[in-house]
């Protein structure tokens, strides 16, 4: 096996013990669009369960990989497959690397934690802690009063909207 | 004498709204303290939502530290109260906090505490999600969600012991004025309580989830965002699933791909309406991208 065919192993194995998940399908029949809008040009028609590679989220659209042709698909058209067991077995550097893309972490992966530094918080961790009043307080010092918060919204151009709510909080749901 | 302290109490009664039924009833003899209890409204007000909230976030604090990056606390201190302002109870004093923990998170306590984790920012690409994510905690303070799951917990000798207090100090304060430092404390220990016996880690039901989710969506646009900011972080979550930490967001919320569905079916009047809002990403990315 020469070393390059060595170094793509390597790479994948690392790809795919990352906790992020690259692989999505759709779940219906779907345009691949060249932007991310409706009226887009269509690339391509994809069948329901067409397997593409995830590059970027935007909003209402996914950017992706589709057999080599990068698209946009409506966020709606993509499913994405069950978790991969982020596992103790990686072990070593590969283990750390999964707790930490991964978001969780399980006591057999304690050992990479003291040694990546990884900060998580357990079920554990809440129930016996104490009570930090001043923790609340200082959060609480950080509070957004109204006018700050309308200031902050004119900066990013941000408009308030009225809409009522849809669906079953529809009741009473008016401003 | 008898006459008019009754006529007085029922006065107060009927100011403190009607939540006393038939404790109106002045055919009754005396303010007998059982049954006081058994007609009293078993539900919290909103003063006493907030001491309890305050409680829970506390002790919730005891166990996760506050990032030390200010501009990051004001910074989501601000994205979140826009977005509350929104939401039914524009008023509550709304705060957010972040704690610095990998784990992906964010939690809601009565009374308007929401806790994100620094975990869950750095895994955002922009405000609108950021918006979304926040909304959805909103949703859940302003629908009352987790003070009705106390509330329906909470047994016979609950409301027999706390409630009593509770109920003695309603009928005090019935002109108006703050809860009572003992009332305050004794709710703010309750909240402790909920934090050690891990009630405040228990899922919601589903159908509330899926309802917060729904409600953000729209708070969101009411806010000036993109709707889909909550539908990327969805998104997100679903491609960075984690293997069940207890505390995550995996543990405690559906599975991503089913929230993602439910809220297909909003259809198209928010999503398409309003999906031309600002994401808002530059902001979002100097400011997320320079905590450690």
């Amino acid at each position: 096996m020469g070393l390059r065919s060595a170094f793509a192993i390597i790479l994948v194995a690392l790809a795919s013990a990352a906790g992020a998940q690259e692989q999505a399908f759709t779940n219906r029949s779907t345009e691949l669009k060249d932007r991310g809008a409706s009226d887009a040009r269509t690339l391509a028609t994809l069948p329901e369960n067409t397997s593409v590679k995830v590059l970027a989220r935007g909003g209402g659209w996914t950017r992706v990989d589709a057999s080599g042709q990068a698209g946009w698909i409506n966020v709606f058209h993509l499913r994405f497959p069950a978790a991969v067991e982020s596992s103790g077995s990686s072990g070593g550097a590969l283990g750390g690397l999964t707790s930490f893309l991964g978001g969780g972490r399980n006591t057999s992966q304690k050992a990479n934690i003291a040694t990546t530094g990884i900060r998580g918080l357990s079920p554990e961790d809440i129930k016996n802690a104490s009570p930090d009043p001043a923790a609340l307080a200082k959060a609480q010092s950080y509070r957004a009063d109204k006018p700050a918060a309308e200031r902050f919204a004119r900066e990013a151009k941000l408009a308030a909207v009225s809409i009522d709510y849809v669906g079953d909080s529809a009741k009473g749901g008016r401003r | 004498m008898r006459f008019a302290l009754l006529t007085a109490i029922a006065l107060a009664c009927t100011c403190a709204n009607a939540q006393f039924g038939s404790l109106l009833d002045l055919g009754k003899k005396a303010l007998d303290k059982k049954q006081q209890l058994e007609t009293a409204n078993k539900e919290f007000t909103t003063d006493e939502e907030i001491a309890l909230g305050e409680g829970i976030a506390s002790a919730f604090l005891g166990a996760a530290p506050l990032h030390h990056d200010q501009n990051l606390q004001r910074y989501v201190n601000r994205v979140g109260r826009w977005v509350a302002m929104h939401g039914e109870r524009p008023d509550l004093p709304w705060t957010f906090g972040v704690i610095d923990t990998e784990t992906i998170n964010a939690f809601a306590f009565p009374g308007g505490t929401v806790i994100v984790s620094s975990g869950l920012l750095k895994r955002l690409n922009s405000e609108s999600e950021l918006a979304g994510a926040l909304a959805h905690e909103v949703a859940h303070v302003v629908k009352r969600h987790q003070i009705q799951a106390i509330q329906s917990q909470a047994s016979t000798d609950f409301w027999a012991g706390l409630g009593q207090d509770v109920v003695s100090d309603r009928v005090a304060r019935s002109g108006g004025g703050a809860v009572t430092h003992m009332v305050n404390q004794k709710l703010v220990d309750m909240g402790a309580n909920l934090v050690k016996s891990g009630f405040i880690l228990r899922p919601l039901d589903r159908s509330l989830e899926y309802e917060a989710d729904r409600m953000a969506i729209v708070i969101a646009a009411r806010s000036g965002y993109d709707p889909y900011g909550l539908v990327a972080v969805l998104q997100m979550l679903a491609q960075a699933h984690g293997d069940g930490d207890g505390a995550s967001v995996f543990a405690t919320h559906p599975a991503p791909g089913d929230r993602i569905a439910e809220l297909e079916r909003l259809g198209p009047s928010v999503f398409d309406r309003y999906g031309a809002q600002p994401q808002v990403e530059g902001r979002f990315k100097q400011i997320v991208g320079a905590a450690k």
